[in-house]
């Protein structure tokens, strides 16, 4: 047994028993913190199956962005105190649970152990596309219909998260230390960088924008949550008209082109590069401020800070 | 055994697990953790699938890319639901009774 | 403009308007309502009329056919749906309108006015999208804009009880489809195709196909509410702002029957999974009489509205074992007409239990007395609606079931006649229940109240038109066997 194997036989083993101890374990707080360390795991499974792109974003979320939110929640929500529910109840739903999932595992051995899918096609016809990465272009050019509705799903996240804070007053975090300010300053620029980079490369290697975008939406939650940088105080219509933009720059070039009588999202040979990074930069903005909105961003924020911090210290 | 294989019923086992969480749990924030675990379990046997070939093909990796994205969208929406059930009523949990 | 131009519209034309929306703010949001309402419905009115001219329209997004890229489909069935996207769109949107009003209420309501615009506008896109779609992973994305941009809705009505009939609805609709996705990947990994005629071709009986189908039509029976998974339907229905309800009940729920009457009869037949018609059948069943004994037991009209809905889609169901084989084609006359007709008056009904709260204190059933006399517009649209509902001659309701109905008695499986007319039964309690109340009078000492007229003008004119397809019913049939829609139904 090689070495590569094995790491996989330890990690696929693992996967499901961290995640059953993050169902099981009782403590809330140490059960999101169970789904974080799948979320390293899991990162490490995907580049042990080739694919570095979903690698990617695993980290910059689990590690970022969602597990910002769940922290987030968890500082709002109590512990669950909720009496467990009786061992044979439990026993029931795991076995109903498991009786479910067995016909999957079935249906999954018998498929042939090799199968190549679309890939060749897709393999062969990427010289075609904009990009010269496989997954970029599947994105953004076989697929980018879906690539262009996803978008309008964080839209909807961000938009239905409003909806469902119904007002509260964002949290003013609390002043940061001189250390957390150093250090923020230090690596604010190079996360901006970073997320550079992941764009520019993302047209012919791992990348792209969901990369960069979640990246650079980090930054952004980062620079807020430590305090250290002070980011400009901007109206509320900018917020949104900054959320809104990638999709715009998206759904503006999918209407040129069906006006244009070829086909919706045919991109003209030429200019196809340069469209995809172009939209791709959009993307990559629009996906910063998703990010940055979902963390205590409200749609009609008060300009009084002060009337804000008096509430806030009311409440607390 | 291929990695495929291995990795591909290691994504049902933890599809199974997510699931359970989902189930046991009332509290929505364990079933958010439920529903996210669920979610890689499945992505994962779509990936795991996909590396049946060499080079891997692209086209499950998209899909999963999309994947996840909607899944964060989905977590966001309700963990936002799950703090403010629990500013309302002091749990975040569905309330108990049903209809209007 | 060619077809596909309508159909590219039908979805583009939603998208941008919740954008500007979006952009626009409170302020601005029901006026680009209005007029995304207004030339999204001319989409689909001229889509409707290239596919009657023309059969199915297809567009291959990208320049790539599938399986490489994605199609898009229009056939008879997905015009008739997307013209009722529009019909109910139109109604909900000018009655929306009223609604939210334009100004004042306070910062929650200027937070419910902007957000609510876009939140609509992009069901509306995802409704069109679905029903256009012909790559089932793109039905999946669009699945996912239905289910988020619906919870958000729910939750926009801030109150605790929606609140958490939001947030079951979340968590039952991603379980949904986190289903169908794994039945989706399965299919891929076997066949190497996402498209609907593609794997139609290739899946064969096996292991594979009935993993993959139990899986993709349980997440879709999951979303359409079929009994028993029907819990989170009535206090989301029931709990959302009125124009919500209306389009929550009227067009989301429709979507994941069409996608089960798409699966079902065109790309999973080579599955070969009988029982699972019968399945749906006889749980359909079960909903019709559950869902109407549930309605008899509410005292708000938005829930004897809500408890409705699961009884109707019950009807719904009963056409998957009543289209195999000789009956396929009147089985989907019989449900498309009844999908219509259910959509315009349910819709209808929650327009007017709108108008109702906007106008009185509460939409209690006690409440409701002289409401004849007292919001006569309003009482009107109510009793129409019902007509259709109680699926009385002519009335697209009656239509639709009598269709239903002869296909049952027609290939002799008259077994499935039963629960209908037994529903028909049970919705004459809880409507009557209902209409007594609406319709009486009170001896002049209630003073007349007034609702905006808009809210109870789209009511109205929905309740007509469920009405309408009654007397005319031959115009939406046509437009449904255009492109050999019922044709392709067919094994």
């Amino acid at each position: 047994m090689t070495a590569g194997l094995a790491l996989d036989v330890l990690l696929a083993v693992a996967l499901p028993l961290v995640g059953l101890a993050a169902v099981l374990r009782r403590d809330l707080v140490q059960s999101v913190m169970l789904l974080f360390s799948l979320g390293v795991l899991l990162a490490i499974a995907w580049a042990r199956l080739g694919a570095p792109d979903i690698a990617m974003v695993e980290a910059a979320l689990g590690a970022g962005v969602t597990g910002v939110l769940f922290l987030s929640a968890l500082a709002r929500v109590g512990p669950d105190d909720a009496a467990p529910r009786a061992a044979s109840v439990r026993v029931a739903l795991a076995a109903l649970a498991a009786a479910a999932v067995a016909p999957v595992a079935l249906a999954v051995e018998a498929l042939p152990r090799a199968f190549e899918g679309l890939g060749r096609e897709v393999l062969a016809r990427v010289p075609e596309t904009g990009a010269t990465h496989p997954v970029t272009s599947v994105l953004l050019d076989f697929r980018g219909y879906d690539t262009l509705l996803e978008i309008a799903v964080l839209l909807l996240a961000v938009l239905g998260a409003w909806a469902a804070r119904g007002g509260a007053p964002s949290p003013r975090p609390p002043a940061p230390g001189p250390i957390l300010t150093a250090a923020v300053r230090l690596l604010l620029p190079l996360m901006v960088v970073v997320a550079g980079v992941l764009l520019w490369v993302g047209s012919s290697a791992p990348g792209g924008a969901f990369q960069a975008g979640t990246v650079l939406g980090t930054t952004l939650v980062l620079a807020t949550l430590s305090g250290g940088v002070a980011l400009p105080r901007v109206p509320p219509w900018v917020v949104r008209s900054m959320l809104a933009l990638g999709f715009a720059v998206f759904l503006a070039v999918a209407g040129a082109t069906a006006a244009s009588g070829r086909a919706l999202l045919r991109y003209p040979g030429a200019h196809a590069a340069g469209l995809l990074l172009a939209i791709e930069a959009a993307l990559t903005i629009s996906i910063a401020v998703v990010v940055w909105a979902l963390f205590e961003r409200d749609p009609e924020e008060r300009r009084a800070e002060g009337e804000a911090g008096g509430r806030e210290g009311e409440a607390a | 055994m291929t990695s495929a294989h291995l990795f591909a019923f290691s994504g049902v086992a933890l599809l199974g697990a997510g699931l359970l969480g989902v189930l046991a749990h009332r509290h929505l924030v364990r079933r958010v953790v439920g529903l996210n675990l669920a979610g890689s379990g499945v992505f994962l046997v779509i990936v795991a699938l996909a590396r049946r070939s060499d080079p891997p093909d692209p086209v499950p990796h998209a899909l999963v890319l999309t994947g996840l994205v909607v899944g964060l969208s989905a977590t966001a929406l309700a963990l936002a639901l799950a703090v403010r059930l629990h500013r309302e009523t002091g749990a975040a949990r569905v309330p108990e009774e049903d209809g209007p | 403009m060619s077809g596909a131009a309508w159909a590219i519209g039908a979805v583009l034309v939603p998208l941008a308007g919740a954008t500007a929306a979006l952009v626009g703010g409170a302020r601005a949001g029901r006026w680009v309502g209005l007029a995304t309402a207004g030339a999204s419905a001319a989409c689909a009115g001229g889509l409707a009329s290239a596919v009657l001219a023309g059969g199915t329209v297809r567009h291959r997004v990208g320049g790539w056919g599938a399986p490489l890229g994605i199609e898009l489909r229009a056939d008879g069935l997905s015009a008739l749906m997307l013209v009722m996207v529009a019909a109910v769109g139109i109604a909900v949107t000018v009655s929306a309108a009223a609604y939210f009003g334009g100004a004042g209420g306070g910062e929650e309501q200027g937070r419910r006015r902007l957000l609510f615009w876009p939140l609509w506008l992009f069901l509306w896109a995802a409704l069109d999208a679905l029903f256009l779609a012909a790559d089932v992973f793109n039905v999946y994305v669009t699945l996912e804009l239905v289910g988020l941009s619906a919870v958000g809705l729910v939750a926009l009505a801030g109150d605790r009880a929606a609140l958490g009939a939001a947030a079951r609805y979340l968590v039952l609709a991603l379980l949904g489809s986190l289903a169908y996705l794994l039945g989706v990947g399965l299919l891929y990994a076997g066949l190497g195709t996402l498209d609907a005629g593609g794997i139609r071709a290739a899946l064969g009986p096996g292991l594979l196909a009935t993993a993959a189908g139990a899986l993709v039509l349980g997440g879709l029976a999951l979303k359409a509410a079929l009994f028993p998974l029907h819990g989170w339907l009535p206090p989301a229905h029931a709990g959302a702002p009125a124009p919500v309800s209306a389009a929550l009940s009227a067009l989301v729920v429709k979507a994941a029957f069409y996608l089960l009457v798409r699966f079902t009869r065109e790309i999973l037949p080579g599955a070969a999974l009988p029982r699972a018609e019968v399945l749906l059948g006889a749980l359909g069943a079960a909903g019709i009489v559950w869902g109407s004994l549930q309605a008899l037991r509410q005292d708000r009209l938005k829930g004897v509205v809500a408890y409705s809905t699961v009884a109707q889609l019950g009807y719904l169901f009963l056409f998957f074992p009543l289209a195999r084989d000789a009956g396929a084609a009147t089985a989907l006359s019989g449900a498309g007409l009844f999908a219509l007709a259910h959509a315009l008056a349910k819709a209808a009904l929650f327009l007017a239990s709108g108008a109702i709260l906007k106008a009185l204190p509460s939409d209690r059933l006690d409440g409701l007395a002289g409401l004849g006399s007292r919001m006569p517009l309003t009482a009107a649209a109510v009793a129409v609606a019902s007509v259709s509902i109680l699926a009385l001659p002519p009335s697209g309701g009656f239509a639709g079931k009598w269709l239903l109905l002869s296909t049952a008695f027609a290939t002799g499986r008259w077994g499935w006649a039963v629960p209908m007319l037994l529903g028909g039964v049970l919705a004459a309690g809880y409507s009557f229940r209902v209409l007594e109340r609406a319709i009486a009078s009170t001896p002049g000492d209630a003073p007349p109240v007034r609702a905006p007229l808009a809210m109870e003008l789209s009511a109205l004119a929905l309740a007509l038109a469920a009405f309408a397809v009654g007397l005319v019913p031959w115009a939406p049939l046509r437009l449904l066997g255009a492109g050999g829609a019922l044709a392709g139904v067919a094994p």
